[in-house]
């Protein structure tokens, strides 16, 4: 792909002279494409390189992990109560006598699983929400506003707790209440940019074609807030992340005998001087996740928006 | 501007009165207060959990809507805000625990602002050197550190350096010590209890000021008259601080603003790692005991506190914006 090089060959006169299909592919030489100048201002952010890897290796360790173990999460070993890492249980087992590592595994599945799962949603409710407000104006704009204000008044830290605590820790029921009560802030930014966008051309133009506003929402208006939904998206999995494990910590989040890395964390709460192992292992996995999808979030933000320089030029 | 300060005043209170009816609603529909009497000995029929209950508004066979109606009368004519399904008033619990709240919240509020704004002025000014590096990472990981992580881990050094020392300098659980007696020995003795969950929740929330402050005044930072300061002989540090500072610090005002309520039931966390008995603690307890009108309390006080904070940012912006004018209409 050496020859993707811009400024490789002299093709202007090219461009103008020859077929179509020269020409594109013509074009496709003269010009960095965009997915490939996005790579490449990622690749030059070294913490966002560093966040992908930790990112990769975390994934793989929640998908592959179990296969280095005989134990399951819910495998109870008497024999090795609260005993410290050892060949056998290589982060130690917990005071039920649970293996820490296959705990471990099943909880970053399960964090991760919730994480992106809500993070998705309210990315997508939160671009047609606030698209949708932004272009259809008048009434609708203002009720749909006065909902998410009033959402945002309402504490809803404690409906998800009274909601999961009813739910007795269903992950399922835990995605859904965090996704019903974590749309709003980001529909209030997107609803924000679109107001902009609603007097372009390009909108009118679709609009006087005859294009339907569910259709213009959907391909006029959210593609062109893409890179803000891309950013959100990755901020979104931290934020959910640490509320996840905010709420199975005070214990009205996933719940016994589900396990995710909240839970494994409020059990070595209990037992920090004791049993610091059943604090150190979920402890820095979620701190890696957290920390490496800032990260990313970051390097998208800056590979995405034309204006930052962080990233260098070009 | 009394106008609309009043004007704001007015659509903030129909909010809270509003949301805190939908969770009265709400706290009914998911709470049951007769768990708590379920595990007594010897047990209760359930004619006695209905008599008990019922003395405080709580039993599931009086209509939801009696019930509401007794609710917010006592809490329009008497400011009543009703009782635990063991009889405890919610008022007496609040007051106290606002007060708890509080000595958490303010200083380690006013130390995150200092620090923040300070690395951010430090780092901006050194853009993309080492210093700015590394702070900027640092401030990267500690933002996005999980509270309970940050907690615990500052517990095990508390431990750790309480052990080197060889006596407990620095207590890890609790507001303060049941038997000290004396003015200047409880000072001292709060101090002790104070230093850990401070350091804790600086230390998560420093990062957000820094890194807000930063990029605001890194786009002032070259301004014109950022330059002109210069140009009259202000060292740079000093235009910097004097004139970039100030427009950038008008967001970061807003932001503080909001944040400082959203803490007072937001350190739940906080609160149930160190054991501190403030509003996060007791929204905590309110809930697992099945106690309706604490919980429905704890969440007006949350609104409250929210449509506080959304007034004092927008003062915050007129204060410190000449270009911002409010009129009435």
């Amino acid at each position: 792909m050496t020859a993707n090089i811009p400024g490789l060959e002299p093709l202007v006169d090219d461009v103008s002279s020859v077929p179509s299909a020269v020409e594109e592919r013509g074009v496709g030489r003269r010009h960095t494409s965009r997915r490939r100048l996005y790579l490449r201002r990622f690749l030059r952010n070294r913490g966002a390189v560093v966040g992908l890897a930790i990112l990769a290796l975390l994934i793989l360790f929640a998908l592959a992990g179990s296969l280095f173990t005989s134990y399951t999460y819910t495998d109870v070993d008497f024999a090795n109560l609260s005993s410290a890492p050892s060949p056998e249980h290589v982060f130690g087992t917990n005071g039920a006598g649970n293996d820490t590592y296959a705990q471990a595994v099943h909880g970053l599945q399960r964090s991760l699983v919730i994480a992106l799962a809500v993070s998705l949603l309210t990315t997508m409710i939160a671009a047609f929400v606030g698209a949708a407000a932004a272009y259809l104006g008048g009434l609708p704009e203002k009720i749909i506003l006065g909902v998410v204000h009033f959402l945002l008044v309402v504490p809803s830290f404690l409906i998800l707790a009274l909601v999961s605590q009813r739910a007795h820790g269903d992950w399922r029921v835990l995605i859904l209440v965090l996704t019903v009560f974590g749309w709003m802030f980001g529909a209030r930014v997107v609803w924000s940019l679109t107001t902009s966008l609603r007097e372009r051309e390009y909108v009118q133009a679709a609009r006087y074609m005859g294009v339907g506003p569910v259709r213009i929402v959907l391909r006029h208006l959210i593609p062109n807030i893409g890179s803000l939904l891309i950013v959100s998206f990755t901020l979104g999995v931290v934020a959910t992340v640490q509320s996840e494990t905010a709420l199975s910590f005070i214990g009205f989040g996933v719940q016994l005998p589900d396990v995710s890395l909240g839970t494994m964390l409020s059990d070595g709460a209990n037992t920090v001087s004791s049993a610091p192992w059943l604090f150190y292992f979920p402890a820095g996995l979620v701190t890696l996740l957290t920390v490496s999808m800032a990260l990313i979030g970051d390097g998208l933000r800056d590979a995405l928006d034309p204006t930052s320089r962080s990233g260098g030029r070009a | 501007m009394l106008r609309y300060v009043a004007r704001k005043i007015v659509s903030w209170t129909l909010m809270i009165v509003l949301a805190t009816n939908l969770t009265y609603f709400l706290a009914n529909w998911f709470l049951d207060p007769r768990a708590n009497y379920l595990q007594l000995r010897p047990p209760r029929t359930p004619e006695q959990i209905d008599r008990a209950l019922s003395q405080y508004d709580l039993s599931p066979d009086t209509p939801l809507l009696v019930r509401w109606w007794h609710w917010i009368s006592n809490i329009v004519l008497h400011w009543n805000w009703g009782y635990s399904p063991v009889g405890e008033a919610v008022n007496g619990q609040i007051a106290f625990r606002i007060g708890v709240s509080a000595q958490l919240v303010l200083l380690s509020t006013i130390l995150s602002t200092v620090i923040g704004i300070a690395l951010a002025v430090y780092t901006a000014a050194r853009q993309y050197r080492f210093a700015d590096r590394f702070n900027q990472s640092l401030s990267i990981i500690t933002l996005n550190i999980p509270v309970p992580v940050a907690g615990l881990a500052v517990v095990l050094l508390a431990i750790a350096f309480n052990r080197s020392l060889g006596s407990t300098l620095l207590f890890v659980a609790g507001a303060q010590s049941p038997t000290v007696t004396g003015f200047w020995p409880l000072v001292l003795d709060r101090l002790r209890h104070l230093a850990l969950p401070t350091i804790a929740l600086t230390v998560i929330n420093y990062a957000g000021y820094h890194l807000l402050q930063r990029s605001l005044l890194l786009d002032n930072i070259n301004a014109d008259y950022v330059r002109m300061a210069r140009a009259k002989g202000l060292t740079r540090t000093e235009a910097i601080r004097r004139h970039g500072l100030r427009t950038s610090l008008i967001p970061v005002a807003t932001s503080i603003a909001f944040t400082v309520p959203a803490l007072f039931t937001g350190a739940v966390l906080t609160e149930t790692i160190f054991a501190w008995e403030g509003m996060g603690r007791y929204f905590v307890t309110t809930i697992s005991k099945n106690d309706v009108h604490g919980a429905v309390a704890v969440a007006a006080f949350g609104a409250l506190m929210t449509a506080f904070g959304a007034i004092l940012a927008d003062l915050a912006v007129v204060a410190l914006d000449p270009r911002v004018r409010v009129t009435g209409s």
